[in-house]
C-alpha cells in the first residue's frame, strides 16, 4: 500500500481484499472441551477479541470462515467435525487450540482420542497450551491475520 | 386421524455442535409441531478415556485428568480425587492445607456458577450478563494464577499438601476480590430477576418432584431446588467444613427459576465461607512431609475407598481401588452432571423446544465430566 | 431372609454387604424398603477371574449415610436394578459399555459413551490398547467402526 499526503490510497484489489478479509474473521463457535471456556473468555470482557474484528461468533458453519477447534477431538466427534468443516464456505481457516487438538495431549495413551486434528482437517495456526491463555489465542488469531495478508510470501 | 389428516411427528437432530447444548451433547428430538414429545440424549462425544489412563499413571499423576473433568471447577475436582487418594494412601493433609483447600474450593465454586449463569443467560437470549460474570471470573482466575501459575486447569493441590503456600499477597488479593464481589453479584442478579421475560421463561418450567429427583440420582443445586437439603459439606463433612458457619440454600419452587436462585444464594454463602476461612487459617507446613515430592511416585495403596465431595454440580464421588502397587487398579467417578443429565428426558415431556433449552441449561452440564 | 449376607467394614469405615449374585435383586428390594432411595454409583471392577460389582446406596432420611453392596459376577450377566432406581439405567449402560456386563431386564441396553460397533470393552484388564480402532460416519449419521486406518479417524 502506498499512502500519500493527498488523501488518496493506491493499492491492488488483491491487497485490499486480503486486508479486509484478515480484519473481519468470523469464528465458528466450535467449543469441544476445556479450551472452549478460554475461548469464551477471549470473547468476554477483559480480552475483548472484537479489537481484532473477530467478535462475531457465528453458530452456523455457513456464516463463518474460521474454525477454532478448542478441546479434545474424540474419534466419535471427528466425522462430525469433518462434516462441519466441509459445510464452511471458502476461504476457510482452522486454528488448533490446545495440545489435545495438536497431538492428543494428556490423553494420547488412550483409545478414543484422535492424535491431532490435522489428521482430519488442514490446520493453519497451532496454539499450544493446556489450555492456552486467552492472550495466546489472541496471538494465534493475529498470526492468522499475518498469514492471510502475506499469502504470496509464505 | 383428525379431519382426515394423519398426525405425524417430526424427528429433529440437535447437536453435537449446537450453541445451547453447552458442549457436545446431541439430542434426538421427536416433535409434534413445537412441542417435544420425546428426547433422547446421545453422549460420548467427549469420552477421553480418563478412567483408563488413570490406571496407567502414578497416584500423583492421575490428578491432572481430574482437573480436566469438570474443567470450570478444577479445584473442586482435585479435592474430590485427593479425598479418596489420601484415604487410600493413608496420608493426612496438614491442618493448614485443609483450610487452604476450603478457600480454593469455594472460589472455584463461585467461578463455576459464574460461568453457568453467563451461559444460561445466553441460552435464554441475554447477552449482557455474560460479560458481567466473566469479568468477575477473570478476577478469580487471577488469584488461581497467583497460587498455581495456571488459570483454569490449576493442578494446585497434591497428595498431602498444596503446590505453594499462601502468602500475604495472595490473601490480600482474595480479600480485595471479596470486598467488591457481593455488590457486583447483586447488580448482575438484578439483571435477571427484574427482567419479566426471564421470569416468564423460567417460572413453573421443568418442575422436578423430590422423589423423582432422588430416584434419578440427581444431586447438587438441582436437588436442593426441589427442596431436599442434601449437601455433602453438611451431611458428611470433609476437610474443615464442620468448623465453618454457613447455610444450605434450598427452594420449594422445584422449577428452573428456583435452581437459578439456589445457585446465586450458594455464591453468597461461598463468600461467607471464604471470609471465615481466611480469618482462621492456622500456621504450619503446607504439605505433609510423608508425601515429599521425591517420594511421591513410590506411594503404594491397597484396598478400596469411596470419597464424596460437593462439587458445584452435585455429589462428586471417587471410587478408588488399589492393589498394593504404585498405580491405581481402578478409578471410577460418580459425575454429578452425568446423573443430572439423565433426568432431561423426564423433564422434557410435552414442553416447548425453547423451554427444553431452558431446562437443559438449568442442569449445568459440563461434558468433560459427563463423558470423562 | 432367604439369603446370606456377609458384612465387612471398608477401609474408610463404610459398611459393606457382600451378597451372592443370585440374591442381589432380592437384597436390593429389601434395602429400598429400608429407605435407601438414592443409588449413588455402580462400579464394576475387573479382577481377571471375576468382575466385582459395587453399588453405593444412600438413605435420604438419615443424612445420606452410605452403604456399599458388593457382588461377584463370573459369567458377565447380572440382574438389573432399573426397576428400583431410575438412575441405574445410565449407570448400567455405562458398565455394559466399559466392562461388557449384561444386565438382565434392562429396558434399553446399548453403548452409551463409545460408538455402536466398538470392538472390546476398554476398562477390562485384557483390553489391547495397541490395536487402534477408527470411527467414521455414514450419511444417516450412524457410526461405523473399523480397524482400517484409511476409513475414519
Amino acid at each position: 500500500m502506498k499512502t500519500g499526503d493527498t488523501g488518496f490510497v493506491t493499492t491492488t484489489l488483491e491487497t485490499a481484499l486480503e486486508w479486509g478479509r484478515s480484519n473481519s474473521i468470523w469464528p465458528f463457535t466450535f467449543g469441544l472441551a476445556c479450551c472452549a471456556i478460554e475461548m469464551m473468555a477471549t470473547q468476554a470482557s477483559r480480552l475483548d477479541i472484537s479489537r481484532f474484528g473477530s467478535e462475531v461468533f457465528r453458530n452456523s458453519p455457513r456464516q463463518s470462515d474460521l474454525m477454532i477447534v478448542s478441546g479434545t477431538v474424540t474419534k466419535k466427534m471427528a466425522p462430525r467435525l469433518k462434516r462441519l468443516y466441509d459445510e464452511m464456505p471458502y476461504p476457510k481457516y482452522v486454528i488448533a487450540m490446545g495440545v489435545c487438538v495438536i497431538q492428543g495431549g494428556p490423553y494420547n495413551q488412550g483409545y478414543s482420542v484422535v492424535m491431532g486434528v490435522d489428521r482430519v482437517v488442514p490446520v493453519d495456526v497451532y496454539v499450544p497450551g493446556c489450555p492456552p491463555t486467552p492472550e495466546a489465542l489472541t496471538h494465534g488469531i493475529m498470526l492468522l491475520q499475518e498469514k492471510i495478508r502475506n499469502r504470496e510470501e509464505k | 386421524m383428525e379431519n382426515g389428516l394423519e398426525k405425524k411427528y417430526i424427528e429433529l437432530n440437535m447437536g453435537p455442535q449446537h450453541p445451547s447444548t453447552h458442549g457436545v451433547l446431541r439430542l434426538k428430538l421427536l416433535l409434534d409441531g413445537e412441542t417435544v414429545k420425546h428426547v433422547e440424549p446421545v453422549i460420548g462425544y467427549l469420552h477421553r478415556n480418563a478412567e483408563k489412563i488413570c490406571e496407567l499413571d502414578y497416584y500423583c499423576d492421575s490428578l491432572i485428568y481430574f482437573d480436566r473433568m469438570d474443567y470450570v471447577a478444577a479445584m473442586n475436582m482435585e479435592i474430590g480425587y485427593l479425598e479418596a487418594a489420601e484415604k487410600l494412601l493413608a496420608i493426612e493433609p496438614t491442618e493448614r492445607v485443609k483450610w487452604i483447600r476450603v478457600v480454593m474450593a469455594e472460589l472455584g465454586r463461585i467461578a463455576s456458577h459464574l460461568v453457568w449463569a453467563g451461559a444460561f443467560g445466553l441460552d435464554l437470549g441475554m447477552l449482557t450478563p455474560f460479560f458481567y460474570f466473566f469479568e468477575e471470573r477473570e478476577k478469580i482466575l487471577n488469584i488461581f494464577t497467583e497460587v498455581s501459575g495456571s488459570r483454569q486447569e490449576t493442578n494446585y493441590m497434591s497428595i498431602g499438601g498444596v503446590y505453594q503456600d499462601f502468602n500475604d499477597k495472595i490473601i490480600y488479593k482474595i480479600r480485595e476480590f471479596l470486598k467488591q464481589f457481593p455488590k457486583k453479584l447483586e447488580e448482575a442478579y438484578s439483571l435477571f430477576v427484574k427482567n419479566d421475560i426471564f421470569i416468564s421463561r423460567t417460572k413453573g418450567i421443568g418442575i422436578l418432584e423430590p422423589e423423582v429427583a432422588l430416584s434419578y440420582g440427581v444431586t447438587g443445586p438441582m436437588l436442593r431446588a426441589s427442596g431436599v437439603p442434601y449437601d455433602v459439606r453438611k451431611d458428611a463433612p470433609y476437610l474443615v467444613y464442620d468448623k465453618l458457619n454457613f447455610d444450605i440454600p434450598i427452594s420449594k419452587g422445584k422449577d428452573v427459576l428456583s435452581r437459578f436462585i439456589v445457585r446465586f444464594e450458594e455464591m453468597r454463602q461461598s463468600v461467607k465461607i471464604v471470609q471465615q476461612a481466611l480469618d482462621k487459617i492456622p500456621d504450619g507446613p503446607y504439605f505433609n512431609p510423608k508425601a515429599k515430592k521425591s517420594l511421591m511416585i513410590r506411594l503404594r495403596g491397597e484396598g478400596d475407598v469411596y470419597a464424596r465431595t460437593e462439587s458445584p454440580k452435585g455429589e462428586f464421588g471417587v471410587h478408588l481401588i488399589g492393589d498394593g502397587t504404585v498405580k491405581p487398579y481402578r478409578v471410577h467417578v460418580r459425575s454429578p452432571s452425568f446423573k443430572n443429565l439423565s433426568i432431561l428426558p423426564y423433564l422434557s415431556r410435552d414442553v416447548l423446544i425453547a423451554d427444553m433449552v431452558a431446562i437443559s441449561g438449568s442442569i449445568d452440564l459440563v461434558f468433560g465430566e459427563v463423558d470423562r | 431372609m432367604s439369603y446370606e449376607v456377609r458384612e465387612e467394614a471398608g477401609k474408610d469405615g463404610r459398611k459393606i454387604l457382600r451378597i451372592p449374585k443370585e440374591n442381589l435383586l432380592e437384597l436390593m428390594k429389601d434395602l429400598k424398603g429400608q429407605g435407601y432411595d438414592h443409588l449413588a454409583l455402580i462400579t464394576a471392577v475387573d479382577y481377571r477371574d471375576r468382575i466385582e460389582l459395587v453399588y453405593h446406596l444412600e438413605r435420604s432420611s438419615t443424612n445420606f449415610e452410605i452403604l456399599t453392596v458388593k457382588t461377584d459376577v463370573n459369567d458377565s450377566t447380572v440382574d438389573s436394578v432399573t426397576s428400583l432406581w431410575e438412575s441405574a439405567n445410565w449407570d448400567e449402560r455405562e458398565q455394559y459399555d466399559m466392562m461388557g456386563l449384561v444386565f438382565r431386564g434392562h429396558p434399553d441396553l446399548k453403548r452409551i459413551l463409545l460408538p455402536e460397533g466398538w470392538v472390546g470393552y476398554p476398562l477390562r484388564k485384557d483390553y489391547d490398547l495397541s490395536k487402534t480402532q477408527y470411527v467414521n460416519m455414514d450419511d444417516e449419521g450412524n457410526d461405523r467402526v473399523s480397524f482400517d486406518p484409511g476409513d475414519g479417524w
